[in-house]
């Protein structure tokens, strides 16, 4: 009875035992003629091109401005030593499948200026007692129609002004800013699309058509990651945990100032101006920033990016907006509140960041 | 004798549980395809854990190279000139309970690293496979489907 008892402990052991099949060659042909075997299953193109780089879960940074003046019109001049801030993402991924990536992020952006103003400068008075502060909400949706075509849909709600924390600005003055892109994705290397863009980034509200192109060479050493006019670069890859950047960015926002005093209409230095208390400034600051990014792994999934370049002014111009916003683009001749003339200067920014799997 | 009968019994009723959660977590074996298309992965068990290695490249060789694709990403420098084909990348994964197998990790032969992940059956032809950096929040999943011989 005992040796019974003993064959009922240990034969189920051998029974189920697993053979190793690594232990065998292996004949891969048998794995080429498959099929899904659930019968609606669709395979979906992906959001990435190979070597794209890499995409930041947090990013805390801090971007530096060198010397530069302000000169506003007819009102006076302010010098800045340098102007810096925080800069502070978070993206985390909400749904996650291959037939749709959405992903929600927070951003937060300060910016701080150091010098000197005249009395009669309101806004470098303002700017270097309050600074400029964005927060900001995003949603990035992709949604793969099948192996080749794609939606990419990102939208976001920014709070920008000259407030902070303690006086904080009121939420009806949240900006909106989406786009949507039509893109096709060609192989695993190439992806491109084209779409419409509503956007601040000039500094004032826009409508603009969009072109995404993400490339990388065969040879895998080089690429480029474009969403024209936002941004565009060219991309030297050293290896996976390291590359290279050198294009431009397109940075800009809407900014609720809390300015007293009394503007001129309607353009710098024209003799008809008339002089009339501004009701409701939205300072409308868009810069180009041409530069170099270098970007490495310094250990495992946490990467470190610098930044350097020049900073271009496009607008620093001033409109009367009471209530809600409205539209100039191009080719609009309403005239500002006040027409400002901001210098250039070069810039840097690092950032540590945790990336995407 | 009684006793003998219970002990006979409970240890059967062992077995049965364990023959249970081992056909429960065996589910997972078989051939699986990524999102991408670009590769099938064959599941297996090893001991008492689960395993998956690269068994058919869609871009089977390197276009500069012409030669067999290998893992030329790996931080390893002696693991570079390994061949894809036959690489292990889904490692040591325990059948937790239900629909979901944990413990493991998964490697990106693309950027050559390698991420905590966690695998979960969402019906019988589909796994979720998310890689993540420490915790599940911060990373990504990626839907496998399953395949079987072509039918005639």
């Amino acid at each position: 009875m005992r040796n019974w008892l003993l064959l009922l402990v240990f034969v189920p052991g051998f029974l189920f035992a697993q053979p190793d099949s690594t232990a065998a060659a292996e004949d891969y042909s048998q794995y080429e003629n498959l099929d899904f075997a659930d019968e609606g299953a669709k395979r979906y193109c992906t959001s990435k091109v190979l070597d794209l780089s890499p995409q930041k879960l947090i990013s805390v940074g801090f971007d530096f401005q060198g010397p530069y003046e302000l000169e506003e019109a007819g009102k006076g001049k302010t010098n800045f030593d340098y102007s810096s801030g925080e800069r502070l993402q978070f993206n985390i991924p909400v749904i996650s499948k291959n037939s749709v990536i959405v992903q929600a992020g927070l951003n937060y952006a300060a910016q701080r200026y150091s010098g000197t103003a005249d009395s009669k400068a309101v806004l470098g008075r303002n700017l270097l007692e309050n600074g400029l502060t964005t927060i900001g909400l995003n949603l990035t949706v992709f949604k793969p129609l099948n192996e080749k075509r794609f939606l990419l849909f990102q939208g976001s709600s920014d709070l920008n002004g000259d407030y902070s924390f303690n006086k904080f600005l009121n939420l009806k003055f949240l900006k909106y800013s989406a786009a949507l892109v039509y893109g096709w994705k060609m192989h695993e290397r190439l992806m491109y699309g084209f779409g419409l863009s509503r956007t601040y980034r000039v500094g004032e509200m826009n409508y603009i058509p969009v072109f995404l192109y993400n490339y990388t060479a065969p040879n895998r050493k080089w690429g480029a990651e474009v969403l024209f006019p936002a941004r565009a670069h060219y991309r030297r890859t050293f290896s996976s945990r390291s590359l290279l950047l050198l294009g431009y960015e397109l940075e800009g926002q809407s900014y609720r100032m809390n300015i007293d005093g009394n503007f001129s209409y309607p353009n710098f230095g024209n003799p008809l101006t008339v002089v009339a208390p501004i009701n409701g400034a939205e300072l409308r600051r868009g810069e180009l920033r041409i530069r170099a990014v270098f970007e490495r792994s310094i250990k495992n999934f946490i990467w470190i990016s610098a930044q350097a370049g020049f900073r271009y002014n496009y607008s620093f111009n001033v409109d009367e907006v009471p209530n809600g916003d409205f539209f100039r683009g191009f080719f609009g001749d309403q005239t500002y509140g006040m027409e400002n003339f901001l210098g250039n200067t070069f810039y840097s920014m690092v950032s540590i960041n945790l990336v995407s799997p | 004798m009684k006793n003998l009968l219970l002990l006979v019994l409970s240890t059967f009723t062992l077995f049965a549980h364990s023959i249970s959660a081992q056909d429960q977590g065996d589910r997972i074996i078989g051939i699986w395809e990524p999102s991408n298309g670009k590769a099938r992965v064959k599941i297996e068990k090893i001991g008492t854990r689960y395993y998956g290695k690269i068994v058919w490249l869609k871009e089977p060789n390197d276009p500069e190279t012409g030669k067999p694709k290998v893992d030329k990403n790996n931080s390893d420098a002696n693991l570079q000139t390994v061949p894809l084909k036959g690489y292990r990348l889904l490692k040591d994964f325990n059948f937790k309970s239900g629909n979901e197998w944990d413990g493991g990790t998964i490697y990106d032969p693309e950027n050559g690293s390698t991420y905590d992940c966690v695998i979960t059956m969402k019906d019988n032809n589909t796994l979720d496979i998310r890689g993540f950096i420490g915790i599940s929040a911060f990373g990504r999943t990626d839907v496998w489907k399953r395949l079987q011989t072509q039918k005639k």
